[in-house]
């Protein structure tokens, strides 16, 4: 009897640590960007402005 | 025939019925029994295949969802881009500016013109200009280097004027609006060794000497 309760117990972890390694497997995959770094690289936003003020200011000097 | 067969195997493994009759017979190692089986069979079936499945869904899932961000993130970067284009195009005739004020090579004759030509306008030559060995030309980029931020090089020089307290004014002050960039290092205004009794007390003063160090830069 105490033979089947230890088994019994083993089954029961075994079992609970496999829930537990699929639940955190499954949210690791959840987290996890399937996008490269190249790829995230690229998409970087681009600022179109381009400050004019220092060529306007250029302009303004004087060349002799 | 086959009946026979049936009966071989049977009574091959009877003895292992045998065996496990009594052992099941007891009603608590009968729900022991199952339990245990059933978590086991449970736990591997989850492992070898609930696992899979739900990991490619969820994989799936994320794999649309970064694919739109990415489809966004393109089609904004590629209207930005568009953008900075027009952007560029509509600055372009200033873009030479920037080569003026601080060329690809040190260039340093002409900073020397230029400050001839200033010290004309301004009515009393340059004294003196002093550039100390310099470069011709500007080293040259590798090709990874073209790509980071142009490197800022400079080289000194020392330039001396001789006149009235204005003109030294308004040498200092064109000098730093000029359109090739350059700094003052340091100055020195002393009397000069030409304003003798006869030039003290004119209209236009005093005359000075400047001495003035610059540092001209370039890429």
């Amino acid at each position: 009897m105490e033979k089947d309760r230890d088994i019994f117990l083993v089954s029961i972890f075994t079992f609970l640590t496999i829930v537990s390694w699929i639940f955190f497997e499954l949210v690791k995959t959840t987290k996890t960007t399937t996008v490269s770094p190249s790829v995230e690289k690229i998409v970087t936003p681009l600022n179109p402005t381009l400050d004019t003020e220092v060529l306007n200011a250029l302009e303004l000097r004087k060349t002799y | 025939m086959t009946m026979d067969k049936t009966d071989t195997t049977f009574s091959k493994y009877r003895r292992y019925y045998q065996v496990l009759e009594p052992v099941l017979a007891k009603p608590k190692t009968r729900a022991y029994t199952m339990a245990i089986f059933s978590f086991l069979a449970v736990s591997l079936f989850g492992w070898y295949a609930i696992r899979p499945t739900i990991q490619t869904i969820l994989y799936l899932r994320r794999e649309i969802t970064d694919k739109a961000r990415i489809n966004q993130q393109m089609e904004d970067k590629i209207n930005a881009l568009i953008e900075a284009e027009a952007a560029y195009q509509a600055a372009a005739p200033l873009l030479p500016l920037i080569g003026e004020a601080i060329p690809q090579a040190p260039d340093a004759v002409r900073v020397v013109l230029q400050l001839r030509n200033l010290t004309s306008a301004l009515g009393s030559p340059l004294s003196g200009v002093q550039v100390p060995s310099t470069p011709i030309l500007g080293a040259e980029a590798s090709p990874g280097a073209k790509l980071q931020a142009p490197k800022l090089y400079d080289f000194p020089l020392t330039t001396i004027l001789t006149g009235p307290y204005a003109l030294t004014k308004s040498f200092l002050d064109e000098t730093v609006s000029l359109r090739r960039i350059m700094s003052i290092e340091s100055l020195k205004l002393v009397p000069s060794r030409d304003s003798g009794p006869t030039r003290t007390g004119t209209a236009s003063g005093a005359l000075l000497q400047l001495v003035l160090k610059l540092k001209a830069y370039y890429q």
